[in-house]
C-alpha cells in the first residue's frame, strides 16, 4: 500500500498502484451518493427511447408475458427497468403473466407486485383476471419450446399449485397469442425465448445486464427484438421518461462517479506506465554511456 | 430386447426421426406433423424436468458417500444435504409465508446480491490495471474503452454531448459487427455439431464411447 521506495518514486507507484485503492475509492464514490443522492442530470439513450415507444403502444387487455430470467443477484442490476416497465404495463391495463427461469426468481414477482401495489390498486388489478404468477416454468429449452407450441400442455397451475383454467390464460394457446414478451434477463433462458417466440414473430422487448448488451444488440438491429433496455442505466432512463423516479435514478449519481473514478485510475496507470518506462530507459541509456 | 435397444444404429435412427419431427414443421404445414411435433416436445419437456429429481438423488448418493468416508470437507456436504432437505420441507409447508419465504429473502437474496456486488470491484480493478497502451492495438482498445466509459456515465451526456455520436458509432459499427460475428459463428458451430450428431459422429451424445 505504501509508495515505492526505490528510484521509481511516484511514477512507479502510479504504474503499479495497489488494487485496494481502487476498491476504496469505488466504495466511497458509489456508496456516498447512494446514501445522499445529489440528483444530477442524466441523458437518455436512443435505445431507451425505442423501448419506451414500444411500451407506449401497449393496449388495454393486451396479454404480456413478463419473463424473469434472473436470480436475485441480477435482479439488483435490472430492478429499476423491471419496476418501471411494470408500472407502464399496469397503467396501460395490460394483462400480465409472470414466468421465471431460475429457482431464486420464484419469489421475485412478489417484490415487483409490492413495488407497484399503488398502481395495481388504482387500476383495480385482480389476481387471475389481470395478472398471474406462474413460477418456475422455464427449466430448459424443451419447456420453452413446448410452451410456445402448446401452452396448456406444459403449464396447468400457477406457482402455488392453483389451476390456471378460468384465468385470462385461457386465451393463450401458443406463441401467436401473446401480444408482447417483456424479458428481464441475465441470460438464462433468453436465447430460448428468442428462438421459439421472437424469431417466429411474437413481439419481444428486453432489459438485460451490462455484459449482455453487445450480444443482444444484433437482435435489435435485425428487428427480432423491438427494444433493448440496457442494464441499470436503461432502467434509470426509463424511470426518467415515465416521470417516476425509483431505484435506478437514485443509483445514477454513484454510477456516474464510479465510471469517472475508473477513468481516472486508467489515466493514472497509463501516465505512470509511460513515465516509469521512460525513466527506466533513460537510466539504462545513462549507464550505457 | 436390451441388446436391440443398445444398438447404436437404432439409437441414431430414433434420434434422426425425433430431429425430423421437430425440424420439419418449421418448413411444412402438415397439421398431423405439427401435432406430433408438439406432443414430442411436451414429452421431452416433462422427461427433462425429471432430471432435476435425478440430480438430487445423485447428489444424495455422492454426498452420503463422502460423509461416510469422512473425506476432506465432508461437513460442507453434510450441510448442503441438510439445507436441501430443509428447503424441500419448507417449500411443501408454504411458499408465500413461513420458513421458505424467510430463507429466500433473509439468506438467499443477500448472499446472492453480495456475491454479485463484489464482482464490480474486481472488474473495475482489473479494467483499471489492464488498460495500458503498451502497443498500437492496446492504444486503440484503450481509446475506444475510454470513449464508451465516458459515454456510459449518465452525467456525461447531460453536459458533454460530443461523446454520444462517437460512442454510438463505435457500438453500431465495430461492436455490432463483433456481436453478429459471435452469434453467427456460434450458430454455425451448433449446426455443424447437429449434423455430426445425426451422422453418428458424436456418439457421446448418446452416452456411448467411440469404441461402442
Amino acid at each position: 500500500m505504501m509508495m515505492a521506495k526505490d528510484s521509481g518514486g511516484i511514477l512507479k507507484w502510479m504504474a503499479e498502484y495497489d488494487r485496494r485503492y481502487v476498491y476504496l475509492v469505488l466504495f466511497l464514490v458509489m456508496v456516498g451518493p447512494l446514501l445522499r443522492p445529489i440528483g444530477m442530470p442524466i441523458s437518455v439513450s436512443p435505445d431507451t427511447v425505442q423501448y419506451y415507444n414500444v411500451l407506449q403502444q401497449v393496449q388495454p387487455g393486451d396479454k404480456v408475458f413478463f419473463t424473469l430470467n434472473t436470480e436475485f443477484s441480477g435482479y439488483n442490476e435490472i430492478q429499476s427497468g423491471i419496476i418501471a416497465t411494470m408500472r407502464v404495463l399496469v397503467e396501460k391495463h395490460a394483462r400480465i403473466a409472470f414466468g421465471v427461469a431460475h429457482v431464486e426468481a420464484t419469489v421475485i414477482p412478489e417484490l415487483i407486485v409490492k413495488a407497484v401495489q399503488a398502481e395495481m390498486t388504482a387500476n383495480d388489478y385482480q389476481y387471475g383476471r389481470d395478472y398471474i404468477i406462474l413460477g418456475y416454468i422455464f427449466p430448459n429449452e424443451a419447456a420453452v419450446a413446448a410452451g410456445a407450441q402448446d401452452f396448456h400442455g406444459v403449464v396447468t397451475q400457477d406457482w402455488l399449485g392453483r389451476p390456471i383454467a378460468g384465468t385470462f390464460l385461457d386465451e393463450i394457446d401458443d406463441w401467436e397469442d401473446w401480444d408482447l414478451i417483456a424479458d428481464f434477463t441475465t441470460g438464462i433462458a433468453t436465447s430460448f425465448l428468442i428462438n421459439h417466440y421472437a424469431l417466429r414473430g411474437t413481439p419481444m422487448i428486453m432489459n438485460c445486464i451490462g455484459i449482455m448488451i453487445a450480444s443482444e444488440k444484433p437482435y435489435v438491429d435485425s428487428g427480432v427484438l423491438l427494444g433493448l433496455l440496457q442494464s441499470m442505466r436503461g432502467g434509470a432512463e426509463l424511470e426518467f421518461l415515465i416521470g417516476r423516479p425509483g431505484p435506478g435514478l437514485t443509483a445514477m449519481d454513484g454510477f456516474s462517479f464510479g465510471h469517472y473514478a475508473l477513468i481516472i485510475f486508467i489515466l493514472i496507470g497509463n501516465v505512470g506506465y509511460f513515465g516509469y518506462t521512460r525513466q527506466q530507459q533513460m537510466r539504462v541509456d545513462r549507464e550505457a554511456k | 430386447m436390451a441388446e436391440i435397444l443398445k444398438n447404436r444404429q437404432l439409437q441414431i435412427i430414433v434420434m434422426l426421426l425425433s430431429f425430423l419431427f421437430v425440424f420439419l414443421p418449421y418448413f411444412l404445414n402438415v397439421p398431423q406433423l405439427n401435432t406430433a411435433s408438439t406432443k414430442l416436445i411436451t414429452i421431452t419437456s416433462i422427461v427433462t424436468a425429471f432430471t432435476v429429481a435425478l440430480a438430487v438423488l445423485a447428489q444424495f448418493r455422492r454426498g452420503i458417500n463422502i460423509i461416510n468416508r469422512r473425506s476432506r470437507g465432508w461437513y460442507f456436504k453434510a450441510y448442503m444435504l441438510m439445507t436441501l432437505v430443509l428447503m424441500l420441507g419448507f417449500s411443501l409447508i408454504s411458499r408465500e409465508t413461513g420458513p421458505y419465504h424467510w430463507v429466500m429473502f433473509a439468506v438467499v437474496n443477500p448472499l446472492s446480491s453480495v456475491n454479485y456486488g463484489i464482482l464490480a470491484f474486481y472488474m473495475a480493478s482489473t479494467a483499471a490495471r489492464a488498460f495500458r497502451a503498451r502497443n498500437t492495438k492496446a492504444l486503440l482498445l484503450l481509446l475506444s474503452g475510454f470513449i464508451v466509459l465516458i459515454y456510459q456515465a449518465p452525467l456525461t451526456g447531460a453536459y458533454f454531448t460530443g461523446f454520444e455520436p462517437i460512442a454510438l458509432y463505435l457500438g453500431s459499427t465495430f461492436g455490432l459487427a463483433a456481436g453478429r460475428m459471435f452469434l453467427i459463428s456460434v450458430t454455425v458451430g451448433a449446426i455443424v455439431f447437429g449434423v455430426r450428431v445425426i451422422m453418428g459422429n458424436e456418439p457421446s451424445v448418446l452416452g456411448l464411447s467411440k469404441e461402442e
